[in-house]
């Protein structure tokens, strides 16, 4: 993707805001050039000062101090509350204009950036999994967080701070040169040095401000790695190993950014000298002229108050043009994002609900070209019925899952859901139309009922109640101090893996849907738990087709179809009453756990029921 | 995700409201302690401030005398005194400048520095019972932001205090020296921008909090939505969590905007306030100079001191407003390092610590001597009418009777939140008993250093944490002096080395954060070596029961086999063969122990364990998992 694709993607964003922003221009110039104008009213009045009585005022000014004094013969007095009302009155007008900048500036970069998060949240939903697969979570949400943060800055603050200085330079360089064409010459002398300066030392920091940046986060990861793993730390007794390694990657950070601060501080130093130099030449050339008499003192005045505006806004512009780089930077690594292909949508949705029938021939599947995940798999289940698939971990299981939720598109071979092609059907459709729990449940950060109601908007107490006795977790959450409305995460209550499976699970079965896929979705629930949830699911059988992804035979072994699944192929496939008698995998695991059974009877057997001895 | 935590954003109790008025200034007193320790940077960023503000305030007096010498005195004025004079000034200025910035950083992060160090020291200390109500998030956000707007407070903050106050003193003397009247007219202005500027400086910071609130409640929805992608998904809930993200930023919207607003107004109300006081000098000013009792120099230096007086004001007002927000801050902090822990040596323990010599003879039959004073040897291991809730909670341990001798293996059963937990955490003196007591070797476990409690347990949890940096440094966490051939060695009886080997880098594979580079399993394995090379006295042991690969799992097995050999352990056991294996099987349910005994003893009787085995609950664990490597 080129730059100026990017650029473009990004100009459309603007849309809509460009006038606003616009006009946060006009405001701020037609501001500027009104705080511009008050220099020169004190400048008049100054000159008119040292006058004295000698002072002739032109005819309107004499006339608005007639006004003032009320009287026909106006006097210094007069004129100088003249000059301070306007003064008043220019700065008025021009903050109503700086005003209407701030409030129309914040308008349209806010609402810019609004659009933007909106967009990138949008497109982080949509895009295919293949993407999320491979995509590196930390960086992906430092894009969507600091480099948006950056934008927004840039937007928000840097974008009119050139503006306003660009702006600055306009308005104020005609006053000068009209002025006085030495002096105004004399005042920018200094003004490329300090440009060069500040760009030079922003770019040479660059490193240091990454180094601080990066030892922060070292001394933050020790703190904490220190803070999860306490319970290590104190297992072990290793307070004071701990105390020393913290205290190197805080020492480390400390110097960094101290060594840092020093720097920024000699910068300051140096280009206050620049400054404060420039305004003293122009103080004392300026008097050199006001004594031979080709400058007024009123016009030095100007001169000085002018300079004191605009250098300081000139000295801060080598840091916004080098922030400014970094924000460029970013809008590209949010723009790459953006670029990425989302899902394909608005394929065909029959808008009814599937009965269940899955059939699935020659299905071939691979990740990468050569290494077939899936090969030649072809099996038929009917509504209602179990389908357990069994096999050791990379065997392909999950894979068939996740293909009929389409989170994955395949090339070769046919996946049916009732008839219809499911590469035909809407994406959105099949997951409504499938509930998953996988083995890693993930919750939101929402209440304990909120999650649940992620399965059905608008289950009733009732049906949130089956659902969750049917995944024997009710009893737990009842036992939570909040109950239902317990917050779930680090906020709230922590919950096992077991919970956390179980809170999934009812969230799915709380979603009725005709074909439910449990994938590992019990290996951390004790085997206990786990029969009796799997005792609730055959009970509701007849409502939906249910596959069964495991690697535990106890969990497969009620299922209509068991299809034993190795390296992507199906190498057996049967009930648990076939399988067994035949020669292969499945035999070899129900002998072993045949071999535990017999164990069991013996101990059975040998006990005789005495009394408790302890 | 430490700014999920940040401030007011977590509700834990501290009102934030109730800090806007008045100030505690006895906690800003005991947090001033750590910039006042830097005594000479101290004085030199106080001597550089006042520098700085010495050469402001005289520019104007020099252009001043500049003007009125060429009015009186026309081409004689001595241009090179006056030149020189101001240069001078610029160039103590510019020094001054550098010089604090340079001491400012110094104390900004030191104090930082020393702040954290503490506050680490101190939380390697605090009891668990602190840690249970604290999310490590919370603790995050108090180390690192809060940590570091208080030292922006206490470096900066100070600064700008002796700055501002030297500014504004010697403006007001200055123009007093050279008209009373004027000045008292240009003050007049004062009151009211002080009021504007912290009028507004609240509102400002408070809107800015929000947006910062906003900014991580965003940051967290993202994350939310990269984590949770396949979940949103399968439910097909994008439109509703792409609308409930708009509510976010709608309210992102409209926080910064009201922000950028209230500051829109703040600048140009300042500007106005400024150009009344300016207004007021050129009319007043401007009368005198008519009528000579003033120069026109003075009237321009009056000019410029009117503006100048502005910017200390509003630096003041804003670090005023900053102090009162950051009031709660400063307490979690204090409070951070502060908090005593609950579990600690007892003052008489400490005593004895104390009298013991460096050099401590062994006892007549050999034993060494613990640094308390007593034997450093386990035997025995005694509960007594134990009994133990947490804070206020409902009791979750009740009258346990238990006795461990040395050597013995004792597997604890039951079903989830019986008290399995607690009882465990009782024994590594975590917690203490709130009922009853725990003896070793027939003392009261509260008689002896904890130290030297802990330093002879071994701990292996259920989800093994393991610390970023290589394999060798986690296992030798166990053993600090161990060689690298010790490390080596323990991983081979951990049934680890293999696996280690295996990897690209061996030894010196980087684990990364947390471990992430590595699965359950061969975190389990690596905690294992580090107990081993450890060799504690008691092992403690939540043993896991996530599903691992079949290779994996037969590792597990023998390495823990390894690992209980000969000392005294205690496993909440979920597998079978612990189980089996066990001196001694536990059961505990609702915080009783209901039975006890070997497992052909406990096949015996119809009780719970029983029953959990006939129905074979406990028997499924990962055995047919190694149905796929016989085939």
């Amino acid at each position: 993707m080129n730059d100026r694709k990017k650029a473009l993607l990004l100009w459309h964003l603007t849309r809509g805001y460009r006038m606003v922003f616009s006009m946060a221009i006009v405001a701020m110039a037609i501001g500027y050039l009104f705080m511009f104008g008050v220099p020169l009213v004190v400048k008049f009045a100054i000159d008119a000062i040292e006058l004295g009585d000698s002072y002739t005022a032109p005819d309107w000014l004499e006339a608005l101090g007639a006004l003032i004094s009320l009287g026909p013969d106006p006097g210094m007095m007069e004129y100088l509350i003249v000059a301070a009302l306007a003064s008043v009155i220019l700065t008025a007008i021009a903050g109503v204009f700086l005003y209407c900048r701030g409030r129309w500036t914040a308008i349209a970069s806010e609402g810019i950036v609004r659009r933007l998060r909106e967009r990138i949240y949008s497109h982080l939903e949509h895009l295919a999994s293949n993407y999320h697969d491979k995509a590196d979570t930390g960086d992906l949400l430092q894009r969507c967080s600091s480099d948006m943060e950056t934008v927004r800055v840039f937007l928000a603050g840097q974008i009119i701070e050139i503006c306003r200085a660009i702006l600055m330079l306009l308005v104020v360089l005609p006053i000068l040169f009209s002025l006085d064409v030495r002096m105004a010459l004399l005042s920018l002398a200094s003004m490329p040095v300090l440009l060069l300066f500040a760009v030079v030392f922003f770019r040479r920091v660059k490193d240091l401000f990454l180094i601080v940046d990066e030892s922060e986060a070292r001394m933050t990861t020790v703190l904490q790695e220190n803070l999860t793993g306490i319970r290590v730390v104190r297992a072990f007794a290793r307070q004071d190993f701990e105390i020393e390694k913290f205290a190197t990657k805080n020492a480390d950070f400390r110097n960094h950014n101290q060594r840092l601060i020093g720097l920024l501080g000699m910068y300051y130093g140096a280009s206050d000298l620049i400054c404060l130099g420039q305004i003293g030449a122009l103080l004392v050339v300026g008097a050199i002229w006001a004594i031979d008499g080709s400058l007024s003192i009123g016009t030095l005045f100007a001169f000085l108050t002018y300079e004191g505006m605009i250098i300081w806004p000139i000295r801060h512009m080598g840091r916004v043009l080098t922030d400014s780089g970094k924000a460029i930077v970013s809008m590209g690594r949010i723009a790459e994002v953006l670029a990425e292909p989302i899902e394909s949508q608005n394929e065909y949705d029959p808008g009814t609900r599937l009965e269940g029938r899955i059939e699935v021939s020659n299905l071939h599947f691979e990740f990468e070209p050569g290494r077939p995940v899936l090969n030649d798999v072809s099996f038929t289940i009917e509504p209602g019925q179990t389908l357990a698939l069994l096999g050791p971990p990379g065997s392909g299981k999950s894979t068939i899952a996740q293909l009929l939720m389409r989170l994955y598109d395949y090339e070769r071979g046919s996946i049916k859901l009732d008839g219809h092609e499911l590469s035909g059907l809407s994406r959105k459709y099949v997951r409504s139309q499938i509930s998953i729990v996988l083995q890693e449940a993930f919750l939101y950060s929402a209440t304990i009922l909120g999650n649940l109601k992620v399965g059905r908007i608008d289950a009733t107490p009732d049906e949130v109640l089956k659902a969750t006795r049917d995944a024997c977790i009710h009893e737990s959450i009842e036992g939570f101090p909040r109950g239902y409305e317990s917050m779930v995460g680090e906020r709230g209550v922590t919950l096992s893996g077991g919970q956390r499976q179980r809170i999934a699970l009812a969230r799915a079965l709380l979603k009725r849907p005709p074909i439910l896929i449990l994938d590992d979705a019990l290996s951390a629930v004790d085997t206990d738990t786990e029969s009796q949830i799997l005792a609730a699911l055959s009970a509701n059988r007849e409502q939906q087709t249910t596959i069964i992804v495991a690697h535990r035979l106890s969990t497969v072994m009620h299922a209509d179809k068991i299809l034993v699944l190795h390296e992507g192929q199906v190498v057996q496939e049967g009930d648990h009453q076939e399988l067994s008698g035949r020669e292969g995998i499945y035999r070899n695991l129900c002998e072993l756990q045949g071999a535990i059974q017999d164990q069991i009877e013996a101990d059975i057997t040998g006990s005789k029921l005495a009394t408790p001895s302890w | 995700m430490s700014d999920f935590f940040d401030d007011e954003n977590y509700n834990d109790g501290f009102d934030e409201d109730s800090y806007q008025r008045g100030m505690n200034l006895d906690l800003w007193k005991r947090l001033l302690g750590y910039t006042l320790r830097y005594r000479f940077e101290v004085s030199m960023l106080a001597l550089c401030a006042v520098a700085t503000a010495i050469a402001e305030i005289a520019f104007p007096l020099i252009t001043r005398a500049v003007i009125d010498a060429i009015a009186t005195q026309g081409a004689d004025i001595d241009l090179w005194f006056y030149g020189s004079l101001y240069f001078g000034f610029v160039v103590l200025l510019a020094a001054s400048v550098a010089s604090f910035i340079w001491f400012g950083g110094k104390i900004r992060t030191h104090v930082s520095h020393d702040i954290r160090r503490d506050g680490f020291k101190n939380l390697q200390h605090l009891s668990f019972s602190f840690y249970d109500f604290r999310p490590v998030g919370w603790l995050m956000a108090r180390m690192t932001s809060d940590i570091e707007r208080l030292s922006n407070i206490l470096a900066w903050g100070l600064l700008d205090l002796i700055w501002g106050s030297t500014m504004m003193v010697g403006i007001a003397i200055a123009m007093l020296i050279m008209d009373v009247s004027m000045a008292l007219v240009v003050l007049s202005v004062i009151p009211f921008l002080a009021w504007v500027s912290i009028y507004f400086q609240r509102r400002i910071l408070k809107s800015a909090r929000e947006v910062r609130k906003t900014n991580s409640k965003i940051t967290g929805s993202f994350n939310e939505s990269i984590m949770g992608v396949r979940t949103t998904k399968a439910f097909v809930k994008e439109a509703e969590n792409l609308s409930n993200f708009g509510g976010l930023t709608d309210t992102m919207y409209g926080a910064s905007v009201l922000n950028k607003i209230q500051a829109a107004l703040y600048l140009p109300l300042v500007l106005i306030l400024g150009s009344i006081a300016g207004g007021l000098a050129l009319i007043f000013g401007g009368l005198e100079v008519i009528w000579g009792t003033i120069t026109a120099g003075t009237l321009i230096a009056f000019l410029a001191y009117a503006r100048h007086f502005f910017e200390p004001i509003q630096e003041l007002a804003n670090w005023f407003a900053e102090m009162q927000m950051a009031q709660a801050s400063a307490e979690r902090i204090i409070s951070l390092i502060e908090s005593e822990p609950d579990i600690k040596d007892s003052p008489e323990v400490e005593r004895r610590i104390a009298a013991m010599h460096a050099d401590r003879q062994p006892l007549d039959d050999g034993t060494a001597v613990a640094i308390d004073g007593y034997p450093d040897k386990i035997e025995r291991i005694e509960f007594e009418h134990v009994g133990f809730q947490y804070n206020v909670g409902p009791k979750v341990l009740d009258d346990i009777n238990l006795t461990i001798e040395q050597g013995q293996n004792i597997a604890i059963v039951g079903s989830t939140g019986g008290g399995k937990t607690s009882l465990v955490s009782l024994l590594c003196r975590f917690y203490e008993p709130t009922e009853g007591k725990i003896l070793i070797d027939g003392v009261d476990y509260r008689q002896r250093s904890l130290n030297w409690l802990q330093s002879s347990l071994g701990i292996v949890l259920q989800s093994s944490h393991v610390f970023g940096g290589t394999i060798t440094d986690n296992i030798r966490y166990g053993k600090l002096s161990a060689t690298d051939e010790d490390v080596v060695n323990a991983a081979k009886r951990a049934g680890a080395h293999d696996l280690i080997v295996a990897m690209e880098h061996g030894y010196d594979t980087e684990v990364g954060e947390g471990g992430s580079k590595l699965s359950a399993g061969q975190k389990q394995l690596i905690s294992f070596a580090r107990a081993i090379l450890a060799d504690p006295m008691i092992l403690v042991m939540d043993e896991a029961t996530s599903s691992v690969d079949t290779v994996t799992e037969q590792r597990i097995q023998l390495g823990l086999a390894e690992l209980l050999k000969g000392r005294i352990s205690v496993v909440i056991a979920h597998r079978l063969s612990t189980i089996r294996n066990a001196d001694r099987i536990v059961v505990i349910e609702h915080g009783r122990i209901t039975e006890a005994g070997s497992h052909e003893e406990l096949m015996q009787t119809p009780g719970r364990y029983h029953k959990l085995y006939t129905q074979q609950s406990l028997s499924r664990f990962s055995r047919e998992e190694r149905a796929w490597v016989s085939v």
